[in-house]
Parts: C-alpha cells; structure tokens; sequence
C-alpha cells in the first residue's frame, strides 16, 4: 500500500510548504552502493553527528511513517530480516535463516538466531517480534503503516475494528484471529491471506520491530522516551531533547557486535542553509547536498571532494485523470508523456535528479526497466499519436488543467512543462494551484482527481509489487482512474509466484503495458548527493536507506579529526 | 486600579471564547485532515477514514467544538494529532525558549531605540539623526531571514565565534538575539523620534522652558515622558508576538521555540495544536494591552484606569 507514505515525505511536504529544506538523509541510493572505505584508524570514542531534519512525530516503530521517525528505528531496533546493501534482497537479520515458506506459499516460519539481547541485556525472543507485529495492527495503536501487513490473516479485519462500537471481548477476538503466532521462544509464524513472494522484504520494516512488554507497561504512552525505549539494534537512544537533538550510543550487546562509533548525535536543523553553514562548520559530518548549494560546493575544491552520488527509491509522475476527456483516450496521454525533455528538466529544472528514461521503478530497486522506452521523448511520435486521437483538433486540448499543490518549486516545474507541451504539442495547459493538504485531499479520491496532478512514490520495501500493484494496480493508491484487467491480472499473478524468474518476467510485462498505457508520464527518479567528512569511513549507502548507512550502520567509524 | 485590573481579566474570557470560535472555524474551513500528512503520497482513503473515526475528527463540528471547549474549561489543551506529545507539552517545553529570546530582543531593541530616537530627535537633520534613519530605515527593509543568513555565514563560517548546532549557551543566543531585535528595533526608533519631535513642539514644553527649567529636567520630564505614550502603545503587542517567536528565525538559527508551531500547526491541520497556540498567542496579546494600559496611566496623569 501506500507508502512509504509518508516516509520520505517530510522532507517532500517541508520543502513544499515551507521551502524548508528537510532531512535529505532519506534519499538514498542505488546503483552499486556507495562505501567510504579505507585509510585511519577508528577512534574507539569516535562520535558522528548527522542531521535529522527535525523533530520526529512519534519514533514509536508499530506508528512511524516519516523518513526520520524511521532513522531513529532503524538505529535502535532490527527486525527479523534486513536487506543485503548489494542486491536489496532480504537477508536473515534476528532470524537465524531464510524463512522457512510452506508449500502453497501461505505459512512463513521465521527461527530467531540464540543469543539476541535487547540493550538492556535481556533476551529477545519470538513473543517479542509477535508483540511488536500485533501493535501495527491493533486498532488501539492506530499506526500509518498497518496496512503493510493485511496480507497476513485477520490483521486488516482487526485493524478496521470501529473502536466506538466494539467490545474488548470484540477487539480481543479480532487480535487473536490475526495469523501470528508464537510456536516457541525462537519460532514464530505468520499465516497469510494470499500468497505473497515479498513478505520476506516486509519482515525488515519497522512494523515488525519487536517490544517489551515492560517497556510498554512502564512507560505508557510516553514508552518511546530514552528510559524505555529499549531496543534490539545496533545503537540505544540515550538522550531525547526535543526539537533539538537526539543522542545515540552503542549498543554493547548487539548480537553482531558493538558498533565502532561509540555516539552518534542527530540534531534537527530543519533550514537547509543552515545545515550548510554547520556542514562547513565542521559542526555535522554528513549532510545530504541541496540543489540550491550545488554550485558552491562545485566551486570548493574541498567540498566538492566530499561530495558523492546517492540514489533514490522514488520516481515523480504527473498523473492523468483516464475517466475524463481528454485523457480518457490513451493516445493523448502518451502524447503528453512523450512531448517534455526529460533530460532538459532534470538540467533547467530539478538540478538534482535522474531522467526518467525508463519504466515507473526506478534504477537500483528490483524491476527497473531501463530498456523501457515507450514514453522516451519524441516530439514528432508524440504529434502523430495526438493526431491519431479522437480529440485531435477538439476543444478538449485547449486550456487542459494542471492542478498542483502551490509552493515556488512546483510552480517553475509545471511552468517549463506548460511549455513543453505548448511548443511541442502544441496545446495549452493552465495551472491551476492549490494549497498543499486541499491537494492531497483531491488526490486521494478517484471522485475529485484533478485533470493532471504531480505525485511521488517511494519504495516502502524493495519489491515490485509496491510499485506496480500498490500504485497502479485499479484498487491502488493512484487514483488515476484507469483500469486495464490484464494488467490487473498480470500483476496479481506476479505478486503471488513464487519463482522468482517468473515473477520478474510478469512484472516486466507488466510495467511496460504501464508505460504504454500512460495513465501518468514518469517525470524524473529522485536521487541526490551526500557531503560526507573526510573522517567519516565504512560507509555503505543503498537505495532505501532512511538513515546514513542503514544496513551497515555498525561498521561506520571516524578517525581521529585531522 | 485593582478593579480595573480584575475587570479586564474577567473580560479576557468572552475575548478568548470568540477567538476559539473564529480559530475553530476558521481551522476547519480549510480542506484536508491531519492524516494527510504528505502531498505527494497521500494515505488510503479507508486508512485516513479509520483515523479519523479514532481521533473523533469526523464528528460534527458542534460536537466538536462543545468537547473541545469542555476540556479547555479543564484546563486541558487535549493531544497533538500528529504527534505523540500533549498540546500543553508542546507549549510547555517550546513556549519559555521563544519567550526568554524575545525578552531579550525586546530589551536589546529598547536598549538601543529610546536612546537613539532620542538623540535623532534632538539632532534632527544632523548627521546623527541621518545616520540613525538609514539604520532604521535598513532594519526594516530587509528581511529578517536575509540577515540571519548573512550572519550565519560571517559569524559561524568565517569567523568560526558562533556555533551553529545547539541551543542554550548565551553564544547560541547571541545572533537570533540581535535579528530578532531588529525589526522592533528599528520601528521603536522612528516611534520615539517622530513621538519626541512631535512633543518637543507643544506649548508645555514652550511653557517648562520659559519659566527656566535646565533643559535636561525638560527633556526627560516632560517631553520625553509625553513621547513615551505611543512608544508604549506599540511595545505592548510587538512584546507579545516576539515572546511567541518568530517562523523565520527560530527555523534559520534552529530554536527549539514555539514560533514554528504556528505555521507548521495549520499546514498540518493539527486542530488541538492550532488551538492551543493561537489562544495563547490571544491571551499574550490580551495581558500585553492590558499592562500597556496600566502603564499609561503611570505616564500621563489625564488618563485614569477608572
């Protein structure tokens, strides 16, 4: 489902309310990870400071959706599976192995590895992580994400429960129908709704980080204050001053092995330029570049050796309303999606970024599709399909609406596209701004779907399906009102094979059937640059990582500051 | 006096209950819901409807509106609904930052406007008084977050005098310190200028002069206390809204302050929070006016706190 919502949304929604540039640390990257490897010795006191953006609404793991909320989870807690930082695909992490998967793909049986302590020096075992996976469903929790796992049985029912009117007999019943359960202290199990090939990516989210109960219990609704936020990961968060920083240390009981930095401070600088000065301040190590600082940094000689490319997870469409005229003719949507310079966008416009020259998924997550070149530029085939249409020469192609939600960045976005489309197209297409939350609430209903919108969608887990199912699947999150029931099909099907050749192929299909159909033009890949001190090494990014490092968090070390 | 004060007081609650009720409708007259949290990733609709459901936001807003009130007359500001924290704690934590730097900046801005509008007025058309207005004049042209930036960049990055990370130590005050003064600052000093000219002109002053008083005992006794008055008038609500903090500069210099919350509070539609600011910023402005009228009567003995 949807997303990672609201993941690397902060940043997005910041930066497009308040022209505050938020935590870039979120945008990750890609295509063969990024390591800083090499030359000085760890300092066993070394301390990293990084920057959080701001202050997170809740780290509590079974509500957190915003990329920063996830930073901190990640760092204090791991779940049952992680991702490998080469391939994306799911490691054991906790578990001790592979799951172990029945024959018709349903029952998924996790064995947790000996010898897991929480920071606290108590054992973790399988009632944990069923303790953790239960509160992403309970209603009572009320979490963002639950909807991740209504693929396991009876969580969406029980997540649904209307609490004004059920019972405590009603909402216990719903808890103990969801299909988790503890076999022993180190075996647990999930039973699912269909099968689903990618439930081992979802066993690393943070929805299915584990808790104790004496957290809980203790700590109440405050339990995610340093004292009781007790986790299982690599670092322990030893001091919260709100909206001003939180502070990590080692965890000296985690099973991999104490971290070799010893503190790790996040302050929350939500002012880009800001972040800049303390970057240069020597004041934080690491700092994810803003496209406004780039020339700066071009013309240093010394920050620009700092500097390294990260991809992201997300790719921009500018959607089409497929149920009205006149995008409810495919041709005339793969002529707008064929008719803008990719290229000239990501250099006029974004600065930062990759052009879209390929399918929905973008490079370095599972399913990208390079060779897609259905929608590739083409002012001349995007002519002639528009000619081709049934609106060719209509009214309809004549003051089209672009409705988007009004800040200064999206403004010269859709103005360089209004040209394009003008010049190439030949038709006119009028802005139409509106505040940022009335946007997202006209986006979210098929109903009230503008003509044309711009949307972003990031990968919540490295799989397919969050992208071609999730989104444009006909009961997806896009509501672009377009259905195609072989593409529906297909995608379904995919979701549910388990070969893994197969799966891919079907998806592949799949995407480029999406790319034909064009109920949204792919705009550009998110991806951006990190500043990175000489001093901070063992550095491995990937494409999703929420924190610096994040599946290699624990090898991350600093030398001595020259 | 004591009277006057408490009947003041007592009409700060009908005040405040209309500002609840304009805050109230006015929040949610804007489209969109507290779970909307992203544009560009917007929630499932059956997700956003469950919420709602649990955080009573889709019931009439009458209903509402009646609850919220019966807790505020509880003295309780209810919960964030996007944050794990209480309204009160929010305030609580947030409001003595922006309220100690804007006491300071409001001293600064005094410290440095009476004195110089007075001088200015003194020496009018002298280079003093010119220099005095380009100040003034610079101060309130450019924009705060121009300045914050600029000092940024020459204290913290090239001068390395100022940390920027942090919050606490004076050295961390010193630059919000300064910028958030400026504005006040350079408006005071225009105040107390043209107030000081004005009163330097009147017949009482003609009058002090002529029966032979020193001209320090007439500047600072009558003219001085005389242009005082509007000054006062001003400084009241200006004290107000920089205890509250400013946006602009607790985002650049990073305060951990409430003047953030109170644009993040309605680009978020978080209702209770809205609430809770915007009535504290009323109350604020409220006992401001009021303290501004007691000292009125200090200053000019025509107007009576009756």
């Amino acid at each position: 489902m949807p997303l990672a919502r609201a993941r690397r949304a902060l940043a997005l929604l910041i930066a497009a309310l308040l022209v505050l540039a938020a935590c870039q640390q979120g945008q990750p990257p890609t295509t063969g990870p990024v390591t800083q490897t090499g030359g000085g010795e760890p300092d066993p006191d070394g301390e990293l400071v990084t920057n959080l953006g701001s202050e997170p609404d809740t780290i509590d793991p079974h509500k957190a959706s915003f990329v920063h909320e996830i930073a901190v989870i990640m760092s204090v807690f791991e779940g049952l599976m992680s991702l490998d930082p080469q391939t994306l695909k799911p490691v054991p992490a906790v578990a001790a192995k592979d799951p172990e998967i029945s024959a018709d793909q349903k029952t998924w049986k996790f064995t947790l590895r000996d010898g897991v302590k929480f920071s606290d020096g108590t054992p973790v075992t399988a009632r944990d992580y069923q303790r953790g996976f239960l509160r992403t469903c309970d209603p009572r929790t009320a979490g963002d994400y639950a909807f991740v796992l209504y693929v396991v049985v009876g969580c969406e029912a029980w997540n649904n429960m209307d609490l004004r009117t059920a019972t405590t007999a009603q909402i216990e019943a719903g808890r103990d129908a969801v299909g988790i359960r503890v076999l022993d202290d180190k075996t647990i199990e999930f039973q699912l709704a269909e099968p689903a090939a990618y439930f081992g990516s979802i066993a690393y989210m943070w929805v299915g980080m584990p808790v104790k109960q004496e957290s809980l219990d203790k700590g109440g609704e405050r339990w995610t204050e340093p004292e009781t936020y007790i986790g299982n990961g690599p670092f322990k968060l030893v001091e919260w001053k709100h909206n001003e920083r939180m502070v990590f240390e080692r965890n000296d009981s985690y099973w991999r092995g104490a971290p070799k930095v010893k503190r790790w401070t996040r302050v929350m600088i939500q002012e880009g330029a800001t972040a800049f000065a303390a970057y240069r301040n020597n004041e934080i190590d690491v700092l994810g570049a803003a496209a406004e600082d780039l020339r700066t940094i071009e013309a240093d000689p010394e920050l620009k050796s700092q500097l390294s490319d990260v991809e992201g997870s997300c790719t921009f469409y500018i959607g089409f309303n497929a149920k009205r005229a006149p995008f409810d003719d495919p041709n005339v949507r793969l002529a707008f999606a064929r008719s803008f310079d990719r290229d000239g966008y990501i250099s006029d416009i974004q600065k930062m970024g990759t052009s879209a020259n390929g399918g929905f998924i973008p490079p370095g997550l599972p399913g990208y599709d390079k060779d897609d070149a259905v929608q590739r530029y083409d002012p001349a085939a995007a002519k002639d399909l528009l000619a081709k249409s049934k609106y060719a020469g209509a009214p309809e192609l004549q003051n089209v609406k672009f409705t988007y939600a009004s800040n200064a960045r999206t403004k010269t976005r859709v103005e360089w596209l209004q040209q394009q489309w003008k010049n190439n197209l030949g038709v006119t297409v009028v802005a139409d701004p509106v505040d940022a939350t009335a946007y997202t609430q006209l986006v979210k209903r098929q109903e009230t779907t503008p003509l044309m919108f711009i949307l972003g969608w990031c990968a919540d887990f490295p799989d397919q399906q969050n992208w071609l199912t999730t989104v444009f699947h006909s009961s997806g999150i896009s509501k672009t009102g377009w259905k195609n029931e072989k593409y529906d099909a297909l995608v379904k099907q995919a979701d549910q094979e388990p070969a893994k050749d197969r799966r891919d192929a079907m998806y592949l299909e799949a995407s480029r059937m999406l790319s034909a159909e064009a109920p949204a033009a792919w705009l550009y890949y998110v991806s951006g640059k990190l500043l990175i001190k000489p001093w901070v090494k063992g550095v491995t990014t990937t494409a999703l990582d929420s924190v610096l490092g994040q599946f290699r968090m624990w090898e991350i070390y600093v030398t001595k500051k020259g | 006096m004591l009277t006057y004060v408490v009947r003041r007081l007592l009409l700060l609650i009908p005040t405040l209950f209309f500002v609840a009720v304009v805050t109230f409708a006015l929040a949610h007259a804007a489209p969109g819901s507290p779970f909307d949290k992203n544009p560009d990733r917007p929630l499932p609709a059956a997700t956003i409807e469950r919420l709602e459901r649990l955080y009573g936001v889709d019931r009439p807003l009458h209903e509402q509106f009646l609850l919220y009130l019966g807790n505020l007359a509880r003295f309780d500001l209810g919960s964030s609904l996007v944050r794990d924290r209480s309204v009160a704690e929010i305030i609580g934590s947030q409001l003595p930052v922006s309220a100690q730097l804007g006491i300071q900046a409001l001293l600064l801005a005094l410290a440095v406007a009476l004195p110089l509008g007075v001088i200015s007025a003194l020496r009018q058309n002298t280079a003093v008084d010119h220099a005095s207005m380009v100040l003034a004049t610079v101060g309130t042209t450019i924009p705060s977050f121009v300045i914050a930036i600029l000092a940024i960049y020459v204290f913290a990055v090239h001068l390395r005098l100022i940390p920027i990370v942090g919050w606490g130590t004076p050295k961390h005050m010193i630059l919000p310190t300064v910028v958030l003064s400026l504005g006040a600052m350079a408006f005071l000093t225009r105040m107390t200028r043209a107030s000081m000219l004005e009163a330097i002109r009147q017949d009482y002053v003609r009058t002090a002069r002529a029966k032979g008083l020193p001209e320090q005992v007439v500047i600072v006794g009558h003219v001085l206390k005389n242009a005082l008055i509007p000054v006062a008038t001003v400084v009241g609500p200006a004290t107000a809204g920089l205890i509250t903090g400013s946006f602009i500069v607790e985002s650049i210099f990073n305060v951990p302050g409430i003047g953030r919350e109170f644009v993040l509070s309605i680009t978020r539609r978080d209702y209770p929070l809205i609430m809770g600011v915007y009535l504290l910023y009323a109350f604020l402005i409220a006992l401001a006016n009021l303290a501004v009228d007691i000292v009125y009567a200090a200053l000019d003995p025509r107007i009576k706190a009756a």
